[in-house]
C-alpha cells in the first residue's frame, strides 16, 4: 500500500517542534510519511499538509514568498487538496490581513483578519476558550463542542461568510475559532497544545480526511 | 469563555525541581521532567520552568531538560532564568519552549523586550516582573530580589507592554514563598495599568488565596509548593473556583 504523505510546513514563523512530535506520534505504525517543507515543493505529492504559524501575518506571508512556498501552495489549495492552518496558518487563508501593514492573504476564504474590537479587552487573548460547533463533519465531531482549546492571539477572521465557519468563540465578541471550506480548515487555537482535545482533533484531520 | 489559567511552575537547578524561601534554605523536591508530566496530566494550563541557578555549567542541563519535557507535555510551556540575550531566547525556544520571560536583562537593557518581540512574535516574550515594596513606593528589583533597582513598578509594568511584551509575570517579593496568599494591592495596580495578561505569582498558601488572586484581574495564577508537596491536586483547586463561580477548564 502506497503511504499517503503529509506535508509539514515550516515557515518560520513559531517552533513546529510540538506538531511535528503530534503528527509522528499519531502515524507511528500507519501507512503515513511526514515530511517538512522548508521551500518550493510540488503540489501533487502531498496527500495533506499542515501550516502551524505564530506572531504576525505579514511575517509568515513575507516568509513564505522568500521561501518560494507561496506559488505551489496556492495551487494545492485550488485544487481543494487537504489543509489545515493552525492559528496564523489559519489566518493567511483570508484576503487581508491588517495586523502591523495591510498584507494580501492566500485569498481560498474570504474574509479579513483585523483586531479584537472591545478596546477594554485584555490583548492579546491568551489561554483555554470553549469552541460552539455550528456544524459537524468527520474530522470536527460533535464530541468537540463546547470544549476547551488553547488560543494566543490579538487578531480575528472577520466580514467571513457564515457557511465558512464551522465553529464560534466568545472573548468579548463571537468570532471563528474553526473555519472550512471544503477540504481546506483552520483552526484559530493551537491544537498541538490543547492537551487531549487537540491531539483528538490532528488525529482525527490525519486519519478520517 | 476565557478560563482563569492555573500554572504550576517548577524552579530548576539542572535537572531537578527545588524550593527555596525568599531564594534561601534550596530544597530538592523532585526530578523535573517527571513532575512537568504529572501536572501535565492532572490539569494543568501551562507550565512555567525556571533555571534559578543558571551558570555556564548547569546550563546545558537545564536546555536538555527543557527539550524532555518539550517532548513529554502539550500544555504550552514558559521557560525562564538567566536569560540574557536574544541568542538565549532563540535557543529556549529551539528547546521547546513556547514562550520565553526575561527578567533582569529587560530591566537592564530594555531594548531586548522590543528585538525579542519583534523577531519572534509577542506571544511568545513574556516578562516577568519582581516587585518589592521599599521606602513607601512600590519598586522593581533584580537578582533574585537582592537588588532593589530605581524604577518605579507601575511605570515599568506599562513600559514593558509598551516595548511589546505578550504577558506580564508578576511576583511579589514582599508575599513569595510565605504562603500567606497574593500581594493583591500590588497585582490590582498592575491589571489596572496595562491590558495585556497578568501572571499573579508569589504566595499561594491556601485555596482561597487562588480565589483572592482571580479577584486581582490576574488572568493566570502561578503556584509551587501548594502542588510540590501535594498539599492541593490541581482539580482540587479548579473545582473550588468553579464552585465560586470563576471559569476554569475543568
Amino acid at each position: 500500500m502506497k503511504k499517503k504523505v503529509i506535508g509539514l510546513i515550516d515557515g518560520q514563523s513559531g517552533n513546529i517542534g510540538s506538531i511535528n512530535k503530534a503528527i509522528k506520534d499519531i502515524i507511528k505504525g500507519r501507512p503515513y510519511r511526514l515530511k517538512i517543507i522548508k521551500g518550493y515543493f510540488n503540489y501533487s505529492s502531498f496527500d495533506k499538509i499542515i501550516l502551524p504559524g505564530q506572531g504576525a501575518y505579514a511575517t509568515l506571508m513575507s516568509n513564505l514568498k522568500k521561501l518560494k512556498i507561496i506559488k505551489p501552495l496556492k495551487e494545492y489549495l485550488e485544487n481543494n487538496s487537504s489543509y489545515l492552518g493552525i492559528c496564523v496558518g489559519m489566518q493567511i487563508l483570508s484576503d487581508w490581513g491588517y495586523e502591523d501593514k495591510i498584507t494580501r492573504g492566500l485569498g481560498v476564504i474570504s474574509g479579513d483578519i483585523k483586531k479584537f474590537r472591545n478596546k477594554k479587552l485584555i490583548i492579546p487573548h491568551m489561554g483555554w476558550n470553549t469552541i460552539n460547533l455550528n456544524n459537524d463533519d468527520t474530522i470536527i465531531t460533535n464530541s468537540f463542542d463546547k470544549k476547551d482549546f488553547y488560543f494566543v492571539h490579538s487578531y480575528i477572521f472577520q466580514n467571513i461568510r457564515k457557511s465558512n465557519v464551522l465553529a464560534f468563540t466568545r472573548y468579548g465578541q463571537k468570532f471563528p475559532s474553526i473555519v472550512k471550506k471544503g477540504n481546506i480548515y483552520g483552526v484559530q487555537f493551537h491544537p498541538e497544545k490543547s492537551h487531549k482535545h487537540g491531539l483528538n482533533l490532528i488525529k482525527n484531520y490525519i486519519l478520517k480526511s | 469563555m476565557l478560563k482563569t489559567r492555573i500554572i504550576p511552575c517548577l524552579d530548576v537547578i539542572k535537572n531537578k525541581v527545588v524550593k527555596g524561601i525568599n531564594f534561601k534554605n534550596i530544597r530538592v523536591m523532585g526530578n523535573a521532567v517527571e513532575m512537568a508530566k504529572y501536572y501535565s496530566l492532572s490539569g494543568a494550563d501551562e507550565l512555567c520552568m525556571l533555571d534559578i541557578n543558571a551558570s555556564y555549567q548547569n546550563r546545558k542541563t537545564f536546555i536538555k531538560t527543557v527539550e524532555s519535557i518539550a517532548k513529554v507535555i502539550n500544555i504550552p510551556l514558559t521557560v525562564g532564568g538567566g536569560v540574557s540575550d536574544l541568542s538565549d531566547i532563540t535557543d529556549l525556544l529551539n528547546a521547546g519552549a513556547d514562550k520565553v520571560s526575561i527578567n533582569s536583562a529587560a530591566v537592564k537593557n530594555p531594548k531586548l523586550i522590543r528585538q525579542a518581540s519583534l523577531k519572534h512574535g509577542s506571544q511568545c516574550i513574556v516578562v516577568a516582573i519582581d516587585g518589592k515594596r521599599h521606602k513607601g513606593k512600590m519598586r522593581v528589583v533584580i537578582k533574585g530580589g537582592r537588588e532593589i533597582t530605581k524604577k518605579e513598578l507601575i511605570n515599568w509594568a506599562k513600559k514593558v507592554q509598551s516595548l511589546g511584551a505578550g504577558e506580564i509575570l508578576m511576583t511579589s517579593m514582599d508575599t513569595d514563598g510565605v504562603q500567606n496568599g497574593f500581594d493583591s494591592n500590588m497585582l490590582k495596580k498592575v491589571t489596572c495599568n496595562v491590558s495585556i495578561p497578568v501572571i499573579a505569582s508569589g504566595g499561594v498558601g491556601s485555596l482561597e488565596h487562588f480565589y483572592l488572586g482571580h479577584l486581582t484581574r490576574s488572568t493566570g495564577l502561578l503556584a509551587a509548593s501548594v502542588f510540590h508537596s501535594r498539599k492541593y491536586k490541581i482539580k482540587t483547586v479548579k473545582k473550588y473556583l468553579s464552585s465560586k463561580g470563576v471559569p476554569v477548564r475543568l
